[in-house]
């Protein structure tokens, strides 16, 4: 037997920097295998800072689903005000970014590209994690801190799967990981490092689009276990309100459908398989709005619920 | 391609040549499976494989990669066809009673005509044709109807609506694809435009009530003239599948050659149809005799502007390598093949005020 590869943190930062300047490097997600290479000076510390606990995988383009590569802006901008690209199978579909800013923009670039083309899957706009074999949804509304909380259950023993996509496999109905680093903007980045001392946070890049953006990276048993799918059993709609108690708002199969559905990434796309996939979901999963100001109290509550639900026994919180 | 092998542009042509012969794909490694999947997309040719490979039972045959990939563009291609057939549904219900022809072209043509060509196809917009002196009844029966077009300056209107062949694009809240209304299939004033009146005297029925298509002969030269008096010919390697598709379709059973060479005199496409023939003789190898090629070069294209041209061709149509970036060569050709389309599609009187604007819109607007 020959000895698992090294994680991305056990290499040399000459070494990764060296891969990504010549064969590039496969990410392997779980559900999506991203191929990138790049001459930014920066890539290499950024990208094994939030993808630390991933294999060593140098060259591996073969069986990339995804291929990018970053690299300098050419021409005046080398200089002046130097820029990063994103070059994706030769073409420039985005603008570039500041020169020290190659991970957002790998980031963002490949979520674009795993939300277009990944259509034999149902990719719902969700956090997802995971707890005793069994799926926790997390349905992005706008505002809502699907990704603090996210983040937060999988510093406090939950798995992540993803905290972008809820990838629904529509012929087993198992939610697969589509594991990358967790995006924390703004207030969050503080909350989350307040949470645990485990939580290993990436470069912030203050001014991007979305204001200040940090990334919290993936642990070494999410990472073990991204090629492992779970059933989902539950959907929970985030929202944070200043100073209200937690709260458990039961959430109708219609309104869980809906939540799920008109959020997705591709359920048009998906036609039939996309309806029935999202309808099977809404049936199968019991839905709660959670509102809540308190996150170590919401994250409680939550785990208290939990076992009984994975076994069918309770509903909700309340029941 | 094994590793540190150079890269030949022609590797494009293997998807093209698989939709005819899609059990090849079997022998395909996955190095190679990796390399098409990446052409293909950037040919918008990937759907058209999917399909094919799919309408043999041969997708469940492959590797995992190529399987999952065909499969998600199989979906993407049915999602748009079936929002194009409904897009055109709702188009076809406003223009009900309307007393002149309404024509469907391009994607829309080989969806309603049911051609091979239009199986795993990725429609972006809705392209009809309606006569000139309909137009404006066409566009206030949309108008009433919801659709609405963008709001441009008075030079861009202008362009539009006196030197273009087509209105402005129009969109509907409820309807993803914007419609192309045309009302010629080349621009009024280019350096070959195109008696509009020729094209409406041999309309065809489509497959769809209340529309109609070009007459096959019309259909491959306006497909050949669309490709080569364009701005961008980057990748566009399916507009020659698709010339190659009809022509195998249309004129190789009744071998009707001498009928298409004089339809392309006659509507002034010469030269289109020879570069087309051309290109599809030598990388899709179409059955084109070789002396309609000959013909073909005779009415249209002098030995000296096929030197200059095919080699720009050559460089712009098919793609480069995917792992890199364009070489400058074909930076050059793109610019080269941008300024000729510019030069035929306006006289020179238009188009250096035209230019000018353009370049002082880019310089406010700061660099892209």
């Amino acid at each position: 037997m020959t000895a698992p590869p090294p994680s991305l943190a056990e290499v040399e930062l000459r070494d990764v920097r060296r891969a990504l300047a010549s064969s590039g490097l496969l990410l392997d997600v779980g559900a999506a295998r991203l191929h990138v290479r790049g001459d930014s000076q920066a890539l290499a510390r950024q990208l094994g800072a939030v993808y630390r606990c991933f294999p060593w995988q140098p060259g591996g383009g073969e069986a990339a689903d995804v291929h990018v590569v970053l690299h300098q802006a050419r021409g005046l901008r080398r200089w002046w005000r130097p820029q990063v690209v994103l070059r994706i199978d030769g073409a420039y579909p985005f603008e570039p970014f500041p020169a020290d800013s190659p991970l957002p923009l790998l980031e963002w670039g490949c979520n674009w590209l795993i939300g277009r083309r990944l259509n034999d899957l149902l990719l719902l706009h969700a956090g997802a994690v995971e707890r005793d074999g069994a799926a926790l949804l997390l349905p992005a509304m706008p505002g809502s801190g699907k990704s603090t909380l996210t983040a937060a259950l999988s510093l406090r023993g939950w798995r992540l799967l993803s905290d972008e996509f809820g990838a629904v496999d529509p012929t087993t109905g198992l939610v697969q990981p589509l594991l990358k680093p967790v995006a924390l903007k703004n207030a969050s980045i503080e909350v989350i490092r307040g949470l645990s001392r485990e939580a290993v946070i990436g470069p912030a890049f203050p001014k991007t689009r979305k204001g200040t953006v940090a990334h919290l990276a993936p642990d070494a048993r999410a990472v073990a276990a991204r090629g492992i799918g779970a059933r989902p059993v539950a959907v929970v709609l985030p929202r944070w309100e200043r100073g209200s108690p937690t709260r458990w708002e039961p959430v109708s199969p219609s309104q869980a459908f809906s939540a799920l559905a008109f959020n997705a990434f591709n359920y048009n796309l998906l036609g039939e398989v996309g309806f029935r996939t999202a309808l099977r979901l809404a049936r199968r999963c019991t839905a709660w709005r959670l509102v809540y100001s308190d996150l170590d109290d919401a994250l409680a509550q939550l785990d208290r619920v939990w076992p009984g639900l994975v076994a069918g026994a309770v509903h909700g919180p309340q029941a | 391609m094994t590793p540190g092998a150079a890269y030949d542009p022609q590797a494009a042509l293997a998807c093209a040549t698989a939709l005819q012969r899609p059990e090849g794909v079997l022998g395909w490694s996955s190095a190679q499976w990796s390399l098409q999947l990446r052409l293909a997309r950037r040919t918008r040719l990937l759907g058209r494989l999917a399909h094919a490979l799919h309408a043999q039972g041969l997708v469940d045959r492959l590797p995992a990669l190529p399987r999952r990939h065909l499969l998600s563009e199989l979906r993407a291609s049915h999602w748009r066809t079936t929002a194009l057939r409904w897009g055109l549904d709702r188009v076809g219900r406003v223009l009900a009673d309307a007393a002149y022809p309404r024509v469907l072209l391009k994607g829309a043509a080989y969806q309603g005509q049911g051609l091979p060509i239009a199986g795993g196809r990725l429609p972006s917009d809705i392209d009809i044709l309606v006569p000139r002196a309909a137009l404006g009844d066409a566009l206030g029966r949309l108008g009433a109807a919801g659709w609405t077009e963008p709001d441009l300056d008075e030079h861009d209107r202008r362009y539009y609506h006196e030197w273009s062949h087509e209105v402005p694009p129009l969109r509907h809240p409820s309807v993803r694809m914007e419609l192309d209304l045309h009302h010629n299939i080349q621009p009024p004033l280019s350096r070959h435009p195109v008696d509009a009146g020729l094209l409406l005297a041999r309309l065809q029925p489509s497959l769809w009530p209340g529309w109609q298509v070009l007459h096959p002969l019309d259909q491959i030269l306006h497909c050949a003239s669309h490709l080569f008096h364009d701005g961008d010919l980057h990748d566009r390697l399916r507009d020659l599948v698709d010339l190659d598709g009809m022509l195998r379709c249309f004129v190789v059973p009744q071998a009707d050659w001498p009928a298409l060479l004089d339809r392309a005199r006659q509507l002034g496409l010469a030269e289109s149809l020879a570069l087309g023939l051309l290109l599809c003789a030598r990388w899709l190898a179409t059955p084109v005799p070789p002396p309609v090629l000959d013909q073909a070069c005779a009415a249209g294209l002098p030995a000296w502007r096929r030197a200059c041209l095919l080699p720009l061709l050559r460089a712009v149509l098919l793609p480069g390598d995917p792992d890199e970036g364009d070489a400058w060569t074909r930076r050059v050709a793109g610019q080269l093949l941008l300024a000729r389309y510019q030069w035929q599609r306006l006289p020179l009187r238009l188009l250096l005020p035209h230019l000018w604007r353009k370049l002082g819109q880019r310089s406010a607007d700061g660099p892209a």
